[in-house]
Order: C-alpha cells, then sequence, then structure tokens
C-alpha cells in the first residue's frame, strides 16, 4: 500500500516531464502482470506513448547533431556535453524499442501457441479470445497457421492432435458446450447433446476439449 | 521366429533397446532435453512412419477378421504410443525453431540440423514474425532502428537475436563410466565423474560433446 502510494506520487511528479524510457518499461509491467500463458487486451494507449518517446528522442539527437556539426565539431570523436545528450537519447530509444519489440514478441509467443494447442482457424478461437487480438496479431495467426499447415502436409503427419501422452485410446467425456449435430466419429455417428456423456476415442475427443466443448471424466 | 527362443536374454535386451520405437524414444527424449537443436533423425522417423503405417493395415485386418477387441485394442494401444512420440518428436523441433528462428537461420551449422521440411518452415516463420514486427513496431521507428536483428544500425553484431541458453542444466545418464571435464578457460580445472547409469545433473555445456559423440544420453 505504501508503495503504491510513494509510486502514485512520482507519477503526477514526473507527468509531463517523465523519465526516458519509463513508458517501455510500463509496457512490459502491463505484459508480465497477466497471467502467465493468457492475454491481456492490446494496450495501444501505452504503445503509442512509447513509439512517440522514441520519435521524440531521434528529433533531439539529431537536434544535439546539428548543433554539433554547426559549432564545426566531429560528431563521433568529440566528447562534449552535447555527444553525452545525444547518447542519452540514443540509450532511451533502444530501450523502448527492446520493450516494445518484447511486448509484440511474447504475445506472439501466445498467438502461436493458440494455434497449436486451440485449432489453426481463427474461428475456433473462443471470442473472448478473439477480441484480445490486435488485426496485426489475426494476421500474423492465420499466417503461422499456413506455416504449420504447410509443414503438416509436408509431412503427412498430423501434429496438432495427441498433445499430452496417451494413457487410454478410449476416454470417457461430457459435453458441455454446443456441438453441432451429427458429427461423424471414426466409426458411428453421434448425438452430442449437452452434458450427454460418452466413451470417446482418445484422438476423436482431443479437439472438442481443446476448445472447451468436452471435458474429460476423470477417476 | 524359430532364432528367437535361442536368444539369450542380454541379445533380447539389446535387440530391444535398439528397435526403432526405443530409439525414437531416446531421440525424443534428448531433443526435450536439450536446450538447442539436435540433428534431425530423419531415416528413424521414416521407418517410425512406415512401422505406424503397417500397425494401422493390421488392425484393420484384425477388425475384418474378428479377432478380439481386446487384442485388437492392446494393439491400438501401442500404435497410439508409438504415434505420439512421433508427433511429439517433431512437434518439439518444431516449438524449438518458433523460439529460435532467427538464430537457427543465421548458423549454419544449426541450419544443417534441420530436415528440409523443417528449413522451410523454419523460413516461413522467419518471414512471417519479421513481417509482424515491422507492421507493429518497427517501422514506427526512426529509419536507423528499423532492423529486427539489430538494436541499432550502429550496432556491429546482431543484439537482438534470442539465442539457446547452452549453460543450463540437465539431467543425463552415460552408459559408460566416464570422466567429464567441467573445466572451461579461466577456471579451476573439475573432473566430474560419471558412473555407468547413474544419472547427474551437470550443464549442457558440460555434457554437451560427450552427448553428441552418443556416451550420454539425456532424460
Amino acid at each position: 500500500m505504501m508503495c503504491r502510494v510513494l509510486s502514485e506520487r512520482v507519477n503526477k511528479k514526473g507527468r509531463g516531464a517523465g523519465m526516458y524510457g519509463r513508458k517501455g518499461y510500463q509496457l512490459i509491467k502491463d505484459f508480465a502482470s497477466g497471467e502467465k500463458g493468457h492475454l491481456k487486451p492490446f494496450n495501444s494507449k501505452l504503445f503509442d506513448e512509447a513509439i512517440e518517446e522514441c520519435d521524440q528522442n531521434h528529433h533531439l539527437i539529431q537536434s544535439l547533431i546539428r548543433k554539433m556539426q554547426q559549432e564545426g565539431l566531429d560528431v563521433h570523436d568529440n566528447r562534449n556535453a552535447d555527444h553525452y545528450g545525444a547518447l542519452v537519447h540514443h540509450l532511451s530509444l533502444i530501450r523502448n524499442k527492446r520493450c516494445l519489440m518484447a511486448y509484440v514478441h511474447n504475445r506472439a509467443d501466445i498467438v502461436r501457441d493458440l494455434a497449436w494447442t486451440i485449432g489453426l482457424e481463427i474461428i475456433e478461437l473462443p471470442p473472448d479470445i478473439q477480441e484480445k487480438l490486435t488485426a496485426l496479431e489475426k494476421d500474423y495467426f492465420k499466417n503461422h497457421s499456413v506455416a504449420i499447415t504447410s509443414y503438416m502436409g509436408k509431412v503427412g503427419i498430423e501434429l496438432n492432435v495427441d498433445m499430452v501422452p496417451p494413457k487410454d485410446p478410449y476416454i470417457k467425456i461430457r459435453v458441455v458446450g454446443d456441438i453441432e449435430q451429427g458429427i461423424v466419429m471414426s466409426d458411428k455417428t453421434t448425438n452430442f447433446t449437452r452434458h450427454s456423456m460418452h466413451f470417446l476415442r482418445r484422438t476423436d475427443a482431443e479437439p472438442y476439449i481443446a476448445r472447451g466443448q468436452m471435458e474429460e471424466l476423470t477417476g | 521366429m524359430a532364432s528367437n527362443s535361442e536368444m539369450g536374454s542380454a541379445d533380447f535386451e539389446s535387440l530391444l533397446s535398439t528397435s526403432d520405437v526405443e530409439l525414437l524414444k531416446r531421440a525424443w527424449r534428448n531433443e526435450k532435453a536439450a536446450p538447442e537443436i539436435l540433428p534431425y533423425q530423419g531415416d528413424l522417423v521414416e521407418r517410425a512412419k512406415g512401422q505406424i503405417e503397417l500397425v494401422e493395415g493390421n488392425i484393420e485386418d484384425y477388425v475384418e477378421d474378428g479377432i478380439d477387441p481386446l487384442v485388437v485394442s492392446l494393439y491400438q494401444m501401442d500404435l497410439d504410443r508409438t504415434q505420439f512420440l512421433l508427433r511429439s518428436y517433431l512437434r518439439v523441433r518444431l516449438l524449438k525453431i518458433e523460439k529460435f528462428m532467427f538464430h537457427i537461420l543465421k548458423s549454419e551449422e544449426a541450419e544443417s540440423r534441420l530436415s528440409e521440411q523443417e528449413k522451410a518452415f523454419a523460413r516461413r516463420c522467419a518471414a512471417d514474425l519479421t513481417k509482424h514486427f515491422e507492421e507493429s513496431v518497427l517501422l514506427k521507428l526512426p529509419e536507423n532502428y528499423q532492423t529486427v536483428q539489430k538494436q541499432s544500425l550502429i550496432s556491429d553484431e546482431d543484439d537482438m537475436v534470442p539465442e539457446p541458453n547452452l549453460d543450463t542444466f540437465v539431467v543425463c545418464r552415460s552408459k559408460n563410466s566416464l570422466k567429464l571435464n567441467l573445466y572451461e578457460e579461466g577456471e579451476t580445472p573439475v573432473i566430474l565423474d560419471l558412473d555407468r547409469g547413474e544419472p547427474s545433473f551437470v550443464r549442457y555445456r558440460a555434457v554437451k560433446r560427450a552427448f553428441e559423440s552418443g556416451e550420454v544420453e539425456l532424460i
């Protein structure tokens, strides 16, 4: 609590001026505060602010370099205040870049994981996950799914099934979501009414379990 | 068939440990435990695929011939396990490629360990992720800061490429007793005795050479 009060005060004071590189750091903190492996909505406010800070840094670097050039100083060899000023802006820019990239990178890791564990089509993802993806992330998801599909096609093995080591070829499941009627499972057509229980081949049931439409009954 | 009964138990053990399923299991375990991508076991994968098809055919025949369903389900279970091993082996590799794509494509040595299909997958992954980075972050940054591999154009090396951590600890087991040199330049020499079959917990880098020559396996 104490910490929170303190940091709020610092924030208020620091607003406007701010410390260089802080935006990127906040962005990473925003990502890290989420549950592991789960996406939060893309924080475009902080993201854009960090990008903007990069722009500011860049302008300041350029104006410092111009100043040194006007004074007839060699930009590379001279170690005056303006040189170090430009260096600070450069370091701030790099720091923000790393944070921005890490933010997008870590989210991309989760996006790929979704393709592996839930489904290769965007419509297979639950609506609440879809909402959290940006348009670019959806494109990335689609592209990556194509990469996986193309690999599987070439080796002739489906890889997005069988995610856990098999114990029994058959498992008992309960239907917990809506599943359209008349789906053919390996050998027979079954009516998967909600709450009904079935004894299915594990490989048949797995995709439905991944999408949360069935649950495995254990014990 | 007749020679089976003449075989001693030691022969049988060694035969068992060199069966393709055992080899596949070892390859899978090694791949899972090693921080970096290992050479692709192409011949083994092809043989395993062939065997899986064969057993699938056999099982269909058994069902048609009306053989006891319990017996059939035992064959099915065995088949499921082998299929899981094969899928998981290929999948673990793809996940590693996803994680270290830029590093793998940069290092000729690492790239040479991939199958042709994996190489295509890695290139595609890298192209997709690069595009995603560019559209999300890089094109919004100042000109000198727009590459994926480097923090800025003045970086001498590629300082933004995630690499596998070879200093991570692995559990390994030696086939014969072995003296392992944990010595690295600038360190006090340390020799570790690995007893035959005893599991040890060591840095991957220290055991890498013995592992690559097949004297040690990871568990």
